[in-house]
């Protein structure tokens, strides 16, 4: 039997990420709800029993949350939180979610990795001519030199796609945490 | 997934699907008069079966997407309540979803007919 202190614990162990104020205003919330509940004569294992999981409740709390964060900063860390989040909310999630992430990790990994390999060509050719003088040709520095200029073209081409990529997988997880809670909005 | 079923009057509904509804029915409830939480939820847990404790985070949604407004007012009895009230943007976002809803429940009750009709 679940009592209100017990929910109450468990629903903020659920909200650690978030700020004590934050906590404590949605400790209040079901707090008032307890206390409504007992005037009516209801014990405080019904009126838990009725809200349901404490877990579950703090994790639909945290998605959204994190999403936010993720909108507001489009940091690393917080991007995997909510990757993280999106992912809590259900297996089937998981395809959705982390899919697209990895397909997005990995376009963006590969076309910086081109970019510096292309930018870093010409010291290839140099460090060749060093460790083997007799091989050097002029026409291989000078095709390195184009393929480094080509490098840091697709090195901003990347700087953009980066930012534009990541802020539509941003839009998409916020649509995605909309769809996982049955939102109607973006149907 | 649960299909549709009637048990003692009270609908259960497929959870994704639910919540979707519940957000249309915290704002139309809402559109009367101004309510304090436990209010709201007894309302629709009359009619709807739901986990009570969702109704909270999805109050707290609304209210960060600038729907709803919160204000406490004390009570003769027992704590202080804290009240919801529907904006502007509340209002416009209600409009919004109650076309959605009918656009789409005129669309199923269609297909249903059609279907009874053998066509």
């Amino acid at each position: 039997m679940v009592n209100k202190e017990q929910f109450l614990r468990d629903l903020d162990d659920a909200l650690k990420p978030l700020s004590a104020e934050e906590r404590e205003d949605i400790r209040r919330d079901y707090d008032e709800h307890f206390v409504l509940g007992k005037e009516e004569g209801k014990t405080e294992a019904e009126i838990a029993e009725a809200l349901g999981s404490p877990r579950k409740i703090g994790k639909e709390i945290l998605a959204v949350y994190q999403v936010e964060k993720a909108q507001s900063k489009a940091s690393t860390g917080n991007i995997l939180r909510a990757v993280w989040a999106g992912i809590g909310l259900g297996f089937l999630n998981l395809i959705l979610v982390l899919g697209p992430f990895i397909a997005l990790v990995a376009v963006l990994a590969s076309g910086w990795i081109a970019a510096g390999s292309f930018v870093l060509s010409p010291l290839l050719v140099l460090v060749n001519a060093i460790l083997y003088p007799g091989t050097f040709e002029w026409f291989d520095l000078f095709v390195s030199v184009a393929t480094a200029g080509f490098g840091l073209l697709l090195g901003i081409f990347m700087y953009f796609l980066s930012k534009g990529l990541v802020w539509m997988f941003v839009r998409y997880l916020k649509w995605n945490v909309n769809l996982v809670r049955g939102g109607l909005s973006h149907a | 997934m649960q299909g549709s079923e009637q048990q003692d009057g009270v609908i259960q509904m497929n959870v994704q699907f639910k919540k979707g509804i519940l957000e249309i029915c915290v704002l139309v409830l809402l559109v009367k008069k101004d309510c304090y939480g436990y209010e709201l939820v007894q309302k629709i847990s009359e009619k709807v079966e739901i986990a009570e404790g969702s109704i909270y985070p999805l109050l707290r949604r609304l209210t960060k997407e600038g729907y709803l407004t919160t204000y406490l007012q004390e009570s003769t009895e027992g704590p202080s309540r804290k009240y919801y009230k529907l904006t502007e943007l509340g209002h416009a976002h209600l409009q919004q979803q109650l076309n959605e809803w009918y656009a789409f429940s005129e669309a199923v009750n269609q297909l249903i007919k059609d279907g009874e009709n053998g066509e």
